[in-house]
């Protein structure tokens, strides 16, 4: 128990440790000049140092991120739904979706800040779903078609009703499909905000900010703010991994918690 | 038949493209009897049951439970698979009442008779459980429970202990014969294992593929309740030659 903790916790963190003293150490042996690559040491310490300013920045690109993970994953677990139900809207919806995939972020970006607002989040947000929807949308789609046609079958010979097949059946059978394709959303949604308020030119964002550093020659700042962006996107997977335990009790215990329901237990011989 | 059927099926028949899956059938069974099935794949065995479940509309012919045609309808037969079809987001409690869940809302009444029916038949500790946390035998228990409380009359059981080994297999045998004696249901039980056919059941069907029929419908007289002698009995080992004869021919 005690070494899978280890082996859980401690070792990743080991290796991200490992990662940075070698990064430490080439940048000494190797005498590259600090405005080419900093150490690391110095790039947390820019970040640090300024954290007064840097603060409300980072809140806000949070703030974007959550809003729009969220968008999108309403938005993708609806398409999935819709598509798998209704054969004509998958028809005419698939190949748009698709190509909205095929369509580079960055290219669409700048008319959606057009279209949605100089000075608003909105088409940050607006960025941020169109990168989750995607991989939330598909896995929700494959999950539902891929419901066991027998237990389908069975709730059918019971008499029971679409609607309640689809609650009871069909939904909690696509709550595994539904995190994995969050969890792949939950990666890109910092990107997604990042590339939103790099082309928003609402006052200041987390974003202007490391384009600023990179015209001003500083480079600790640029990358100190990438390792913080960093750190972020992979809370972000973690809670929606957590979240995921959270959601599939039955994947990990063998016994459901007794909290719902007011039942009286039934006595138990523990002799 | 002396006693009126619960089931009647007359000349029910289906086609898929050019096969013919069921020739013309027609088919009575006595209430609180219990009908083995027995054939190769393909024999039309399985359509037969989707047939009376409502899952499969006949070409033609007519089913009738208790006397009402049930064709084109559902919700009126218990039916269990070899694969369990438990759901494993659902406790075994939550398993056990799924009929009820799936069209009404539960009732304490569904909750107290799944615990009870859980007690009675062993299972009283696992409520809790989720499926995966229990044996094949036990999952096959609890599908089982889940199709008992529907208190539907007719079982339909599509090789239910299919995927057991033989020792459990023999267990759930026994097993089923004392729920079945004690609940008075009509049990329609579909099997590959000739010896399963006949320790079990009342009357043997032997269906045979390509058109799917009934070519025999053989009396089992041998005495209830049956223990696992009955499996050297040489009542017994006549009828097994008989359906192995019916199922195989002359094949050597």
């Amino acid at each position: 128990m005690r070494w899978r903790v280890v082996g859980k916790v401690l070792l990743p963190v080991v290796s991200i440790a490992l990662l940075l003293l070698l990064w430490e150490v080439a940048v000494i042996v190797s005498h590259v000049q600090s405005y080419i690559v900093p150490r690391p040491l110095a790039s947390i310490q820019a970040v640090t140092g300024n954290w007064g300013n840097l603060s409300p920045l980072v809140y806000g690109i949070i703030r974007e991120t959550i809003f729009g993970f969220l968008g999108g994953a309403v938005l993708g677990f609806c398409f999935g739904v819709v598509m798998s139900k209704v054969g004509w809207v998958q028809k005419l919806l698939y190949p748009q979706l698709i190509l909205s995939q095929a369509v580079p972020v960055i290219a669409i970006a700048f008319p959606l800040v057009a279209i949605l607002g100089f000075n608003s989040i909105r088409p940050i947000i607006a960025i941020v779903i169109w990168t989750v929807f995607f991989p939330v949308t598909v896995n929700v789609f494959d999950g539902l078609a891929h419901v066991d046609q027998d237990l389908l079958n069975l709730a059918k010979v019971y008499g029971a009703s679409k609607w309640r097949t689809f609650w009871l059946i069909e939904v909690p059978a696509s709550v595994s499909p539904l995190f994995s394709g969050l969890k792949i959303g939950a990666t890109y949604a910092i990107t997604g905000a990042f590339i939103g308020e790099l082309v928003s030119p609402q006052g200041s964002s987390l974003a202007q900010t490391v384009n600023t550093a990179n015209g001003h020659d500083s480079p600790a700042t640029v990358f100190g703010l990438t390792m913080l962006l960093a750190v972020i996107g992979v809370t972000f997977f973690l809670a929606v991994t957590w979240a995921e335990v959270l959601a599939t009790p039955w994947q990990r215990r063998p016994v459901a918690r007794r909290s719902r329901r007011h039942r009286i237990a039934t006595p138990r011989n523990d002799q | 038949m002396e006693s009126p059927a619960l089931l009647d099926l007359s000349a029910v028949a289906k086609t898929f493209g050019d096969t013919v899956v069921l020739s013309p059938t027609d088919l009575a069974i006595a209430e609180g009897s219990f009908v083995s099935i027995v054939g190769p794949s393909g024999c039309g065995k399985s359509t037969l049951f989707n047939i009376i479940a409502g899952l499969l509309a006949p070409d033609a012919g007519d089913v009738r439970l208790e006397g009402r045609s049930v064709i084109g309808a559902t919700g009126h037969v218990g039916y269990m698979l070899q694969k369990d079809l438990l759901v494993p987001w659902c406790t075994v409690e939550d398993n056990i009442t799924m009929a009820a869940r799936l069209t009404r809302k539960v009732t304490a009444a569904d909750r107290d008779e799944a615990r009870h029916i859980a007690e009675r038949y062993g299972l009283g500790d696992y409520l809790n459980h989720y499926p995966q946390a229990l044996s094949g035998g036990m999952r096959q228990r609890v599908a089982f429970m889940r199709t008992l409380v529907t208190h539907h009359q007719l079982l339909l059981l599509d090789e239910p202990f299919g995927a057991l080994d033989a020792q459990t297999r023999l267990d759930m045998q026994l097993w089923l014969l004392d729920v079945w004696r004690e609940t008075g249901r009509t049990v329609l039980f579909i099997t590959h294992d000739v010896d399963e056919s006949i320790f079990l059941s009342d009357r043997i069907l032997v269906m045979s593929p390509r058109p799917g029929r009934i070519v025999a419908d053989l009396e089992n007289t041998l005495a209830r309740p049956r223990e696992i002698d009955v499996l050297t009995d040489p009542t017994f080992v006549d009828l097994k030659s008989q359906v192995l004869h019916l199922l195989y021919g002359g094949r050597r």
